[in-house]
């Protein structure tokens, strides 16, 4: 059957049709099984044009319902539906032409009338609900024989998709079904009379046939089975058309009974076959099965990207020495996946920004704002990994597994004896996986719970998004119980198994691949840790890996006993006297080699991991997860030289995943010292940035995570400084990086002070959400004194030291050290204003500081008294001094400079504050000073003075209250120690004022010169392509062990692909976070609408906006 | 650190050559004289099943057994064992009876599972 004429196209062809139903059923339960029900509002498109039936009823209403309780209120459920049927004229059927001709005329006339609605509740509570669609339609009306002479005769699942079945013939449907139907008409002959005769009993005679699929689970049944049962059902619907001739009297008296025919139940017989797990219960972190015991541990992530390689190596060592300590036990090694709880963020962050800024009509709200996050969140699809490790370390006696089951039946589960034995042998597991290396901690029940259902529903979406209670909590036993839904299908050597969840008509299909061949590998070194690598691959992917651990004693014994066949293999070829193939050799010497290793080295040399590794790859259609295991086979051989297979049997080695379930094969199995195993690290991870700030991009290592950054978290919880450092060559996107934070800081309600000397983030302002709260300051146009170097620089406030003396003398400091400041600010203003040439003298200096000396250190004071004081020198030097800063005057910019700052210039109020200097021409710092043009010159002192401006704004407000302020163009600060004041104070202050710094620089060295990298706490680095030196001294910066290989990351950043016209979508940077932690990100704030139009500052920005937008296919660097 | 797995040792080759003195000439793996000693019982078991008599040298079955064991074993390697192939093709050969390309398998139900927050 076509898969749109039904339900959602999650059925295959040859499913029972009867079973479509359940995708109508406004109520799904199941309450022998799971006693999970899930309401789901009744859809009105299902219903069919004639939609309610004669009596009342809506057709394909409790179709196929579960409940016992249905026919409590529903009487006429029975009802046949005379409309619905007389529509469904043309869906040929092979079985009608057959059954009806017999069937319908002679009985229909007298059976109608018979049929009174009453009766009906009498034999409900009997017949099972499941038979109920099935019967209903098969009762035809009486103008049926006319119209429907062709077919549409239901066999049950015909009520669903009539409205949609219109012109379309159902080729397949019911195949077995009708053709069982279409063969069978000739054993029909010889019954009927032992049937008729039976009639009255056969309701009941029923019941328990269709009752059994859902009694008998617990018991497996081959699938292959039910086939058989169905026959006599058949024959029973074709005995029918006898049956009513006798029996009419009889009928009338037990109206109920009138269906003329049975439907054909064998669809349920094999609709339901369930097998329960081995698991048979969960106690703390313990699963049971009849034969086993496996404790289970929560293995965190641990960090892998950017790691020096000694501290990978005491990692990997450190786990292969608890492999090596797991030795005799069979490991179960389970990765799955959790998609990011965007929600969850969303809430957080909801919840650290107590004063968002205010709506603007016609401009996306905050909410808004966060509904688009989540929705790009959940459209790029984080997982997050997590990695169970179950040790399988007991055998059950038969006498416990008798008790449990004897337990059982009084619902008490395992005996408390068995427990409280288990308990204390568990604890040696504790003690050796806990320690560093895994680190590993117990399961919780629920943790247990949530792996079981992810191992049922293989690759599928959790449950998450079918909670009809948000934010509630799963009870305990819930998730289990929606495995009741998940269907599997297979077939024939095929290479991916079917699951469809029945309550959400999900479908999924899965590839499980086995690790096959592998190569040597380099692991810290040269490759990525193998059970890792995989989650280069956009999509979430399950692992499950089954290991024998071997001590030094049963592997020494294993090797020996191989070694002993190949030496009597070359034994046998000498006694043949043919010439022995030169790879028996080399095989028995290095299997003497290992044994050689085995006996004299430690028993972490010695230990051996022989196992079956699987990974699993869903995909929406089988197409689809072909190719998503295709190219991760590629993947795998080409970077790792690892052959990952494709074996058959998809639906056993699916089946492995699920903990407590059998090893699918002995095929594929590998055999590799624990080392290697240790080596596979599936709970590798590179997590970066806090889960609390915005969302601004995602990593882009070995694994994709969305990167948070909340630029306070560092002061508020951490503790650190504020300082942030971002270095990247011209074009890496540094700009654009401090705008789209500031935007983002400015959203949450930061206050926001930008300086931008080019100025394109006073774009940023025109944004129509931030244009109310919003201000541009452009320096090159504003008044005399706005950068007068004096006031630049605030005097400490008594009150924000502690009381008492001790306060008393920090202010005190602070105070003087205020003054300091000013003067060495000043002085150096005054230096960078009068030409090089007389600066470098030394008489300047001395002059220089002595008329500082002379003004008073102080905010009211101004750059004119330093040239009074000058010019009334007795020294023709500090004559002619004066006379310099005096002619700089005249340059209109270098005004900014002199008299009074104007009052009120950088009020506190507006949330976004962009600073900039447009039109000013930036020297090149490489040419000297002396070729600078008087603008180029004049560029330098108002860098600086404007940096004082933007950090001034922020210490208006409240200490704790939060500011943020971005400065481009840093590397101007360097080699003047104002400069270097400059950022120590601020980095010293940010904590104090709550003060976020971001500085944004073209070298490192910059950063690295002013020697405040111990107070950076967030680093960015951007393309380095150009300079090896230089990228060295970045992954100084990041703390990134250098000649490492790493400079070479720094250069493949943002790379371009050269066969590409367009520009690129992204740009990359490395990051360092507070904690340490260092991974390459993307960033990516695409989800805020229009912010990277006008953050473009490339030329063409305007006219191609929807280059910015991420890369349209997001693997591509696969 | 350079690791590398043990498996090469287990891939060795094993051959039966033929009996002390005389050299078979063609040398096949001792799994193969299992496969093909479990098959002639088993195709001479089905022969009984149809003629309810047993020959003394049961020539087709041998050659049955010749074939099928070839066939088996062309998709054996050292990742595939034998009884994988065999299992596979009974599974899969099973449950072909219909041009159907999928079947339901069962649905495999967690409900039964008792949970318990603590071990003790």
């Amino acid at each position: 059957m076509p898969a749109d004429t039904r339900s959602n196209g999650t059925r295959p062809s040859d499913y029972p049709v009867s079973d479509v139903d359940d995708d109508v059923d406004d109520l799904v339960t199941s309450p022998d099984h799971g006693a999970v029900a899930v309401f789901q509002a009744p859809q009105a498109p299902r219903r069919p044009g004639g939609g309610p039936g004669p009596h009342g009823r809506p057709d394909g209403e409790h179709a196929d319902i579960d409940s016992p309780f249905l026919d409590l209120f529903s009487g006429s459920a029975g009802r046949p539906a005379p409309p619905r049927s007389a529509s469904r004229t043309p869906s040929a059927r092979v079985a009608e032409p057959l059954r009806r001709p017999v069937e319908a005329p002679p009985t229909e006339p007298v059976r109608r009338p018979v049929e009174p609605p009453a009766a009906e509740p009498v034999r409900r509570p009997v017949e099972p609900p499941v038979t109920e669609p099935a019967r209903r339609p098969v009762e035809p009306p009486p103008a049926q024989p006319l119209t429907n002479g062709m077919g549409g005769h239901g066999i049950g699942a015909d009520p669903i998709a009539p409205p949609s079945r219109g012109g379309d013939p159902q080729p397949v449907p019911d195949e077995d079904a009708g053709t069982a139907a279409a063969v069978k008409p000739p054993a029909r002959a010889d019954r009927p009379p032992r049937h008729a005769a039976r009639e009255p009993e056969l309701e009941l005679v029923n019941l328990p046939a269709v009752r059994e699929p859902a009694a008998e689970p617990p018991a497996r049944r081959p699938p292959a089975e039910p086939t058989p049962r169905r026959r006599p059902e058949e024959r029973r619907v074709r005995e029918e058309p006898p049956r009513p001739r006798k029996e009419i009297k009889k009928r009338q008296e037990l109206a109920p009974r009138s269906k003329p025919v049975r439907p054909p139940k064998i669809k349920f017989a094999d609709r339901d076959p369930a097998v329960n797990l081995a698991i048979t219960e969960i106690a703390g972190h313990l699963t049971f099965t009849p034969n086993t015991v496996t404790a289970w541990y929560w293995l965190p992530e641990v960090r892998w990207a950017f790691r020096p390689d000694a501290e990978r190596e005491a990692l990997l060592s450190a786990i292969s020495e608890q492999y090596a300590g797991l030795a005799g036990f069979r490991l179960h090694l389970r990765r799955t996946t959790r998609p990011f709880p965007a929600d969850e963020w969303a809430r957080t962050l909801d919840m650290h920004t107590p004063h968002p800024l205010g709506g603007v009509p016609g401009a996306p709200s905050w909410s808004d704002h966060l509904v688009n996050a989540q929705r790009h969140l959940l459209s790029v699809n984080h997982a997050e990994g997590q990695t169970y490790l179950g040790v399988t370390f007991a055998r059950r006696s038969l006498g416990d597994s008798l008790v449990e089951r004897l337990l059982r039946a009084f619902g008490r589960g395992v005996a408390e004896g068995e427990r409280r034995k288990l308990g204390r042998t568990v604890e040696q597991f504790d003690e050796v996986l806990g320690a560093f290396g895994m680190r590993g901690r117990q399961v919780t029940p629920h943790e247990l719970e949530w792996l079981l259902y992810r191992s049922v529903a293989l690759c599928m979406a959790p449950p998450t998004a079918l909670s009809p209670v948000t934010g509630g909590e799963w009870e305990r036993g819930d998730m289990l119980a929606l495995t009741e839904q998940i269907e599997r299908y297979r077939t024939p050597y095929g290479s991916t198994v079917k699951l469809v969840n029945r309550m959400t008509g999900e479908e999924r299909h899965v590839a499980v691949l086995a690790v096959g061949r592998m190569e040597p590998l380099e692991i810290p070194e040269r490759h990525e840790p193998w059970l890792h690598f995989h989650e280069r691959l956009p999509w979430p992917m399950e692992i499950s890996s089954r290991v024998d651990v071997l001590g030094s004693g049963d592997s020494f014994k294993n090797l020996e006993h191989r070694l002993r066949m190949i030496r009597s293999q070359q034994l046998d070829y000498a006694e043949h006297g043919i010439d022995a193939p030169p790879e028996l050799e080399r095989l028995a010497k290095r299997a003497l080699v290992i044994g050689d290793e085995m006996t004299t080295g430690l028993p972490v040399e010695s230990a051996r991991a022989h196992g079956w590794h699987r990974i699993a790859v869903g995909g929406r259609t089988r197409e689809e997860c072909l190719e998503r295991a295709r190219r991760l086979i590629q993947l795998y051989s080409r970077e790792l030289r690892i052959s990952l297979q494709h074996p058959k049997n998809q639906d056993w080695l699916a089946r492995e995943f699920i903990p407590g379930e059998p090893v699918a094969n002995t095929g594929y199995i590998r055999r590799m010292p624990v080392k290697l195993l240790a080596a596979a690290l599936p709970q590798a991870a590179s997590t970066v940035g806090d889960r609390r700030g915005d969302l601004i991009g995602r990593t882009a290592g070995t694994c994709r995570r969305p990167v948070f950054l909340d630029l306070h978290f560092p002061m508020e919880v951490r503790e650190r400084s504020g300082l942030a450092v971002f270095v990247a060559e011209p074009g890496g996107g540094k700009s654009t990086l401090l705008g789209a934070l500031g935007y983002l800081a400015a959203r949450r309600g930061v206050q926001v002070t930008l300086l931008d000397p080019s100025g394109p983030l006073a774009r940023l302002c025109s944004m129509p959400e931030l244009r109310p709260y919003s201000r541009v300051l452009n320096l090159t146009g504003s008044e005399h004194g706005t950068l007068a170097p004096y006031s630049l620089i605030p005097t400490p406030l008594r009150s924000e030291f502690a009381n008492g003396p001790t306060g008393d003398r920090e202010f005190e400091i602070a105070v003087s050290n205020a003054r300091a400041e000013r003067r060495m600010l000043v002085q150096d203003i005054c230096s960078m204003l009068v030409p090089p040439q007389v600066a470098r003298e030394a008489s300047t200096a001395t002059l220089l500081r002595h008329a500082v000396r002379q003004v008073p250190a102080e905010e009211t004071s101004t750059l004119d008294d330093v040239v009074a004081c000058l010019a009334s020198l007795d020294d023709d030097n500090g004559k002619e001094l004066a006379n310099l800063l005096l002619d700089t005057a005249e340059m209109p910019l270098a005004l900014l400079f002199f008299g009074r700052p104007p009052e009120g210039l950088l009020g506190a109020d507006a949330a976004l504050t962009v600073i900039t200097m447009a039109g000013l021409r930036l020297p090149d710092l490489k040419i000297e000073r002396e070729y600078w043009s008087a603008e180029e010159a004049l560029a330098l002192p108002m860098l600086h003075t404007a940096h004082r401006l933007a950090v001034r704004r922020c210490y208006g407000g409240s200490m704790s209250s939060r500011k943020m302020v971005g400065l481009d163009e840093a590397h101007f600060m360097e080699g003047w120690r104002s400069g270097r004041s400059f950022l120590v104070r601020l980095a010293r202050d940010s904590r104090k004022w709550n003060l976020s710094a971001l500085v944004a620089s073209q070298n490192p060295r910059d950063i690295l010169g002013l020697d405040v990298q111990n107070l950076v706490s967030t680093v960015f680095v951007g393309r380095i392509a150009e300079d090896v030196e230089i990228a060295s001294e970045a992954l100084r910066l990041l703390r990134v062990p250098v000649n490492d290989g790493y400079e070479a990351t720094l250069a493949s950043l943002s790379n371009v692909d050269t066969s590409s016209a367009s520009r690129l979508g992204f740009r990359e940077f490395v990051m360092r976070d507070v904690d340490g932690r260092v991974q390459k990100v993307r960033v990516d704030v695409s989800y805020v609408e229009g912010l990277l139009d006008h953050l473009d500052t490339t030329p063409t920005g305007a006219a191609a906006p929807q280059s910015n937008l991420p890369t349209g296919a997001p693997d591509t660097e696969v | 650190m350079r690791l590398r797995t043990d498996d090469d040792i287990y891939r060795a080759r094993l051959v039966y050559l033929g009996p002390p003195g005389y050299t078979l000439p063609v040398h096949l793996p001792y799994a193969q004289y299992g496969v093909f000693m479990l098959l002639v019982p088993l195709f001479m078991f089905i022969h009984y099943l149809f003629t309810f008599d047993v020959e003394l040298f049961p020539a087709w079955e041998i050659a049955l057994a010749v074939v099928t064991t070839s066939f088996i074993f062309r998709y054996v390697d050292p990742d595939r064992p034998a009884r994988m192939v065999v299992r596979t093709a009974l599974t899969d050969w099973r449950r072909t009876r219909e041009p159907a390309t999928e079947q339901r398998d069962p649905r495999l139900v967690a409900t039964r599972i008792r949970v318990r927050e603590e071990l003790v």
